[in-house]
């Protein structure tokens, strides 16, 4: 592979530049269904990117007593993780850019930098609601993280493979996984909701109570990256999770039809539910979330052995 | 912004300014994690100065300023001043116009609770619900419009009677508005008492004991969900619900998903009188002459207003000008409530417990001042005006 085609993955496609479009596309589509669902009109095509564009063009105010230094990184800090999660996953059903035994677990790091990065940016400052929201946020991640894993590594053990374009292929080959594992899948999903905190589980920013959690001392570039970065994140996700779980992506067509039926399901739920408290969060994840996983995954090892 | 303050408890502020609050007021939570330890309250953010601003109207004039005292229960408020004024002056208003007064209060009770649980539901993190109860009381909203003219302020009110009538055509479409929200009322009751999350969120929070309420002095639903039996169209009916009588719709359980269960129950209610009112409306008059000068004396005005008693105070020396006009809105009575069972709830029940209570912090911003015998003053208005700047500053 040349530096030239390594470049161009790297930066326009399908990561970087394209990736950002098609992650405020899937924001869009997102909010246009909730809002479809919630009987109201919804935004227009452009809302997310004016909305980019509008927060890049505007001042950032950094707080008093802060760490600047931290302040300014971690945004950026947020992103560039998920960029580079984006070169492990079979974006647009092609081949992903980079593969390598066990990428798997490094994807889920990545991903995971977001909520640590979105933490430590409410803790660095001393606004109460950003403390409030960033306690919030680092205990939600406790909570979903393990069962989101369990729940992804499901296929990988059936596999047998711990990287994440084998899967994708394997997966292609045999039954959806979503009918042999069908706990597994829910639970991939609803881990998924947890981790951009979409409703009900956005308790880390609830607006009623803490304005904007963690965020809410963040303006302008700051959080415009920290918000291109959720909708990075919002594609990959769905990415992965159905290639995991719905018969691989093998072509751009069947990327298309597969993430956009994972969103519609997903926007449904988001407008089914009240908000969970932060407790019931936590309750439902290590009460019921990670015993089911828990559970598949003996079931998954033990019809192996 | 500092961390803590001088007690070393970490303060969570909401409001004035604040996404969970569509009006202006303070609340100190101090929180351990995520427990209330403590809760405070402040209020005063919308102080208008209607009742002073009362003495210098004449009768007349003072039904539309009193109306603007809320947003949300206008005609109540009218209705409790002609009431008060027409008892003063010795006149009834005629049968229809009782009933017509009854039946806009009732609409208003519905759009009221409506937007309750609208709100209630957003602050809970329910938006569906928020959005689709906001849709259907957009019906009411189109019933009083048609009826009276106005979204909000109706001015169906005037000294000795009301200034609109109903025809059959309106009649006609207030019944088909009725059925329409009646059926979506049922949908909303079967939300609020099957789905699970949301059950999470309302039931065995903020529990008020019937001893609790009745200590703290509690009015309206946020009483009756504990069990008061306190409605002053039962209890002392006024306008038209000597005819038209309602049902005293309580529960025992005191908590979040008992208020809503009233509140509803008393949408059903509404739809059954204003059926009532409707089938047997009384023929006659709209109004009786009332004298521009109300004779001297004194007298108190209680109505059910949607969030509880409202009572008023009306003193006439006489003259074409009230003398004096004390208002006492049910917000005021209710904040009690919020405060003292809030402390062991988690921080994320703060906005749905404030809420609970159906708070209008426009309704009940007003000045009191404690006169002592050695300081009696008299203040202008240009007194108060300064002080009001001065305080904030």
């Amino acid at each position: 592979m040349n530096t030239a085609w390594i470049l161009l993955s790297l930066l326009i496609f399908p990561g970087g530049l394209f990736l950002l479009g098609s992650g405020l596309v899937y924001e869009w589509v997102d909010r246009k269904l909730v809002a479809r669902f919630q009987n109201r009109i919804g935004p227009r095509w452009f809302q997310p990117l004016a909305d980019v564009v509008k927060l890049l063009a505007k001042e950032e105010i950094i707080p008093q007593e802060v760490h600047r230094g931290l302040f300014l990184l971690l945004p950026v800090l947020a992103l560039a993780g998920a960029l580079t999660a984006a070169l492990y996953v079979p974006l647009i059903g092609f081949k992903p850019s980079f593969s390598f035994p066990g990428d798997l677990i490094v994807t889920l790091y990545l991903l995971s930098m977001m909520s640590l990065c979105m933490g430590l940016a409410g803790a660095n400052t001393v606004d109460r609601f950003s403390l409030v929201g960033a306690t919030r946020t680092l205990t939600q991640l406790f909570s979903y993280e393990a069962p989101f894993l369990l729940a992804l590594l499901g296929p990988a053990i059936v596999t047998g493979s711990w990287q994440i374009s084998q899967i994708n292929a394997q997966a292609g080959n045999s039954l959806w996984f979503i009918i042999t594992q069908p706990i597994g899948f829910v639970v991939a999903l609803v881990g998924l909701m947890g981790k951009l905190e979409l409703p009900p589980f956005d308790a880390p920013e609830a607006e009623t109570e803490i304005v904007s959690g963690a965020l809410t001392e963040y303006s302008g570039r700051g959080l415009a990256l920290f918000r291109i970065g959720k909708d990075v994140e919002l594609v990959i996700g769905l990415t992965l999770v159905a290639a995991f779980y719905l018969g691989g992506l093998a072509n751009p067509i069947e990327f298309l039809l597969k993430t956009m039926g994972l969103l519609v399901v997903m926007a449904g739920l988001q407008s089914l539910f009240a908000r969970l408290r932060i407790d019931q969060t936590v309750g439902l994840w290590w009460r019921v979330g990670a015993l089911l996983a828990l559970a598949q995954l003996l079931v998954l090892i033990l019809l192996r052995g | 912004m500092e961390k803590q303050d001088s007690n070393g408890k970490f303060i969570v502020p909401i409001g004035p300014q604040h996404p969970a609050l569509k009006e202006p007021g303070h609340f100190e939570f101090a929180v351990e994690g995520e427990i209330v330890t403590g809760a405070a309250v402040r209020l005063g953010y919308v102080h208008r100065g209607i009742e002073k601003g009362a003495e210098a109207r004449n009768w007349t004039q003072n039904i539309y300023l009193l109306e603007r005292v809320c947003g949300i229960c206008s005609h109540i408020h009218a209705t409790a001043y002609t009431l008060g004024v027409e008892k003063l002056a010795n006149v009834v208003a005629p049968p229809r116009a009782q009933a017509i007064r009854t039946l806009v209060a009732e609409l208003e009770r519905i759009h009221s609770h409506l937007l309750w649980l609208g709100v209630a539901a957003h602050e809970g993190g329910f938006d569906t619900l928020f959005m689709f109860s906001w849709r259907d009381r957009e019906t009411v909203m189109d019933l009083l419009e048609m009826i009276t003219g106005n979204r909000v302020h109706y001015s169906t009110n005037i000294l000795g009677g009301v200034k609109i009538d109903l025809d059959d055509e309106k009649i006609t479409a207030i019944r088909k508005g009725l059925d329409f929200l009646e059926e979506r009322t049922h949908h909303y009751l079967k939300v609020i008492n099957t789905d699970e999350t949301f059950l999470g969120r309302t039931r065995d929070v903020g529990t008020m004991s019937r001893q609790q309420a009745e200590e703290l002095g509690a009015v309206g639903p946020t009483a009756r969900a504990s069990g008061v039996p306190r409605d002053l169209r039962v209890e002392a009916p006024y306008a038209g619900y000597h005819e038209f009588p309602v049902r005293l719709i309580t529960a025992t359980e005191g908590d979040l998903h008992a208020r809503f269960v009233v509140r509803m129950n008393e949408c059903l209610d509404c739809y059954r009188v204003i059926r009532e009112i409707l089938d047997r409306l009384p023929g006659g008059e709209l109004a009786t002459r009332v004298p521009r000068r109300i004779p001297e004396g004194e007298t108190i005005s209680r109505v059910e207003a949607p969030r509880g008693e409202l009572v008023y105070f009306i003193k006439s020396t006489g003259g074409d000008k009230p003398d004096r006009i004390k208002v006492r809105t049910p917000s005021l009575c209710n904040w009690g409530t919020v405060t003292s069972v809030a402390v062991g709830h988690k921080l994320a029940d703060m906005p749905m417990l404030l809420a609970g209570i159906d708070p209008c912090f426009s309704c009940n911003d007003r000045m009191v001042r404690v006169n002592r015998p050695d300081q009696s003053q008299t203040w202008s208005w240009e007194n108060l005006r300064q002080y009001g700047i001065e305080y904030y500053r």
